[in-house]
């Protein structure tokens, strides 16, 4: 035995005492929620179960949300993957600004996003108008409405996640393994179905569950074009509307039990799912597209692409400038302004969401750093069971729509039972810090187990040997190594914690009113372009952190 | 940040807040902020603009560690869930003799403050004052088919009410639910499409995605200041008007001053301070007419009551909206399944 490995093995009860903490966070709040329910605290039972399966329509929205999940997850593929391959593999003029913008609709903010859709997509937005113009139709080409919309706006904001992960995976890849097939005689082709795919699969993997769980969570898009389409989420808040509280809660573990049962079959399919590729290696070589022709083609295409993503940001930032009430049938806007933003700096009450995100969003990502640290630290020198306990814990929170997470949390917190591990938060500042804490949790976990476990534990060992305690080791070595690596979770966490909706709405207080819930606020009074006006701010504080951190710690 | 975070976290001033939960809008809320500030400087008010639904969700979800003090606007419908589940307690205010009966609460938990007006919505850049809808049945002809345009009525307290008044209406006049189903069926051929939330309805009306539609008074008299083309008319055959309510919260953690501001908000001063300047219709009957501002008393001359049965709309509404949502909403267009 190695002296590291036996100086590990002294503290294991530390680790124990971690996982146990991150059980209490992550999976006590689960359990809490799924004994209601079936327990009946609450004064409901079994019964309500009856009746939901007794309903065609509950089922055909559970059936939806899962066909609109998987289509998302199909689609998303299509986008991302090969625009992963594209902006990895081969190298061409503004391929890096590019690879940047690409991933921007990840910064795209709840809600106005979707409704800068609406104006671009919309029946009388710009795209059916222009058409409608040039082709002299008395009618628009089409309306953005029912499945088709949904899916087009969740491939649009989702296949940044496989476009991410697959450029990490293959920033990782080992160059020479493709190298090895060509030298065996193996086309161009072969090598990448038989050799580039599996290798990336565990990242295809863990994309395909983000996108599914955010799609089975997705509320806006199914809201906003939906109509009578109905999924599970807009069901949950059609129950609630009809105040059906009780069948509202029976439909959110019926959702939740769909995630398991899609969480259970992807660890069938492919145990090794991964959730999080963030570090990169020694990459293969780019291809340089050798002919001037193409590299110029792939330019073009390339901005072009970029040009055509970038069109529901560029809507946004325009309705920002549009005074509430000046435009109405007009293709363009008649008069822009800076009323919007005007507003929103000369009262300080609206100001305070800005601020209210972003310390909640930045101390959620620091805690949520350091636990996903620890956890790593742990799950790299444990290798047992302690190891995959906390590997789990750690990833659980994504597996499960986020209105779930937070109608848990809001259960088990709501009580003030300390003897239970139970503790009044409801109502108070910390529960939606706590929340988003947890959100980020699998992000910044998963960055930093993929870079420990990159690193050579020959490094620690020698630091240990040439007499450097463990904090000094931990400072002069390990984190330095693995700073890329937490660097890029970190900026993902935040931006996801600055932008999120979908816990917000739940666990939200006057104090901590964000962003997103100002956003709501706004569109509900008619204010379009302030809601706009926040959702340009938070996307260029987005931008900003995602450029900065993807600078540092590469492209995911 | 720092410094600027401290210095809007305020409240360290010394006032005693009260915090008020309501769908009114930021222009009420904003207005009777400000008036009851500079008429209390040792109060700070503090709200929290949702939908009314949302109100009853969020007392309800914080009934554990309650931060509201005053529940503030909504419809009788979603007040007297709140009252079922024991998230108001009782405060009778001294005006509140001067609401009608019908819009007090037996064990005093909530009372009307404000009337709603359900009215016909026309955008008059497309329709002539002539052209445009007189009555509720006027929607159901063919010259708007595809032109009608709602709120998505689960949503909406006011759509639920005009529903509401379609299927009582039929009960009523008939014995039977099935003529005003029937009513329901042919509007939903008629319409369009449901609108998320009030904004958008706005915004299609003006873009003239739609021509007519329809919603309440408040709202259009507020767009229409701001210069929109919206025009509105009562119907002939009767407006079913809605109660909108306040009440004070369970354990509200700041109970004596929001009893005080509960007083405030029914007070004449208060009343006609909105009536002028937010166009909300005081439930009062006790107010001189001439205390309220000209638009007020043009819309009490012009408008019909309609005689409703509110308690088989409170019976059944829950029911009456579940049955729409799943047999006639958007029936006439073709299945989207795979």
């Amino acid at each position: 035995m190695s002296p590291g490995s036996r100086r590990r093995s002294g503290s294991g009860w530390g680790w124990w005492l971690l996982a146990a903490f991150l059980a209490w966070l992550v999976g006590y709040p689960l359990l809490i929620t799924g004994g209601e329910a079936l327990g009946g605290s609450a004064g409901w039972s079994l019964d309500y179960f009856g009746t939901f399966f007794s309903r065609s329509h509950e089922w055909l929205a559970l059936w939806r949300s899962f066909w609109i999940s998987a289509l998302s997850v199909f689609f998303s593929a299509l986008v991302g993957v090969p625009l992963g391959f594209l902006f990895e593999r081969t190298d061409f003029p503004g391929r890096r600004i590019l690879g940047a913008l690409v991933a921007l609709p990840v910064a795209l903010p709840p809600l106005v996003g979707v409704i800068a859709f609406l104006f671009l997509y919309g029946e009388s937005g710009f795209v059916p108008r222009a058409i409608q113009l040039a082709l002299g139709l008395d009618q628009a080409p089409w309306r953005l409405q029912g499945p088709a919309a949904i899916l087009l706006v969740h491939t649009y904001s989702m296949y940044v996640y496989f476009y991410l992960f697959t450029r990490a995976a293959l920033a990782r890849l080992d160059g020479s393994l493709l190298e090895a097939a060509a030298n065996l005689g193996a086309g161009r082709w072969r090598t990448l179905v038989r050799v580039t795919l599996p290798m990336l699969r565990p990242a295809l993997a863990g994309a395909a569950l983000l996108t599914f769980m955010t799609s089975l969570a997705s509320f806006s898009a199914p809201y906003l074009f939906g109509g009578s389409f109905r999924v599970m989420t807009t069901q949950i808040v059609a129950s609630r509307l009809n105040g059906d509280v009780t069948m509202a809660q029976v439909e959110t573990v019926m959702l939740a039990a769909l995630a398991f049962v899609a969480l259970g079959a992807m660890r069938l399919l492919d145990p090794g799912t991964e959730l999080a590729g963030t570090v990169r290696g020694v990459a293969p070589s780019r291809r340089r597209l050798i002919s001037p022709l193409a590299r110029w083609a792939t330019a073009g295409a390339g901005y072009v692409l970029a040009v055509v993503l970038l069109l529901p940001h560029a809507t946004l930032l325009l309705i920002s400038f549009v005074p509430a009430g000046t435009w109405t049938v007009e293709f363009l806007p008649p008069i822009l302004g800076l009323e919007n933003y005007g507003a929103l700096v000369s009262r300080p009450d609206r100001l305070r969401p800005l601020v209210n995100s972003a310390w909640m969003a930045a101390a959620a990502t620091a805690g949520a750093l350091l636990l996903g640290f620890a956890a790593a630290r742990g799950a790299v020198a444990r290798r047992g069971k302690v190891g995959r306990l906390l590997e789990s814990l750690v990833v659980l929170p994504w597996a499960i729509p986020g209105t779930v997470f937070a109608v848990a949390l809001a259960t088990t917190f709501s009580v003030d039972a300390p003897h239970l591990g139970r503790f009044l938060l409801v109502g108070t500042p910390w529960l939606l810090p706590l929340a988003y804490l947890l959100r980020d949790l699998p992000l910044t976990g998963r960055s930093a187990l993929s870079g420990l476990r990159q690193l050579d534990p020959a490094l620690e060992e020698a630091s240990a040997v040439l007499g450097a305690g463990r904090w000094r080791t931990l400072r002069r070595v390990v984190l330095p190594m693995v700073r890329p690596a937490l660097v890029a979770g970190a900026g993902l966490a935040f931006i996801t914690a600055l932008g999120d909706f979908v816990v917000s709405i739940v666990l939200y207080t006057l104090d901590t009113r964000p962003i997103s819930i100002e956003i709501l606020s706004s569109l509900r009074l008619q204010d379009t372009g302030l809601a706009a006006a926040y959702g340009v701010l938070l996307m260029l504080v987005s931008g900003a952190a995602f450029v900065l951190w993807g600078r540092d710690g590469g492209a995911a | 940040m720092l410094a600027l975070f401290t210095g809007l976290a305020g409240c360290g001033d010394g006032r005693t807040s009260v915090t008020v939960y309501s769908p009114h809008g930021r222009d009420l809320l904003e207005l009777l902020e400000k008036a009851y500030e500079a008429k209390r400087p040792d109060i700070d008010v503090r709200w929290l603009d949702m939908g009314s639904q949302e109100v009853y969700d969020r007392v309800r979800f914080e009934a554990a560690n309650p931060q509201a003090d005053v529940w503030f606007g909504g419809p009788d419908t979603i007040f007297s869930r709140g009252a079922a589940d024991g998230l108001l307690q009782p405060f009778r205010p001294s005006w509140a003799d001067a609401v009608p009966a019908d819009s007090q609460q037996a064990d005093d938990l909530y009372f009307g403050v404000y009337l709603a007006c359900p009215i016909l919505v026309y955008n008059s850049a497309a329709v002539s004052a002539e052209e445009a809808p007189r009555d509720w049945d006027d929607l159901l002809d063919p010259r708007w088919r595809d032109e009608v345009i709602i709120r998505d009525p689960l949503a909406s307290g006011t759509m639920r009410t005009v529903f509401g008044m379609i299927l009582a209406r039929s009960v009523a006049e008939t014995g039977s639910e099935e003529r005003g189903w029937q009513w329901l069926r042919r509007l939903d051929a008629q319409t369009k499409e449901y609108t998320l939330n009030p904004a958008l309805l706005f915004e299609k009306l003006t873009r003239q995605e739609g021509l007519v539609s329809i919603w309440e008074l408040t709202d259009i008299l507020l767009l229409q200041r701001r210069g929109s083309p919206l025009e509105y008319r009562f119907a002939t055959s009767g407006t079913p008007i809605i109660d909108d309510s306040i009440g004070l919260v369970a354990n509200a953690p700041h109970a004596d001053e929001a009893r005080a501001f509960i007083e405030w908000v029914g007070g004449e001063e208060a009343l006609s301070l909105v009536a002028r300047e937010v166009f909300r219709l005081p439930a009062r009957r006790d107010l001189p007419a001439e205390s309220l501002p000209p638009w007020a008393q043009k819309v009490l001359a012009e408008m019909t009551p309609a005689q409703v049965d509110w308690d088989l709309i409170e019976e059944n509404g829950a029911r009456w909206m579940e049955t729409w949502d799943q047999t006639v909403r958007a029936k006439g267009s073709e299945s989207q399944d795979l």
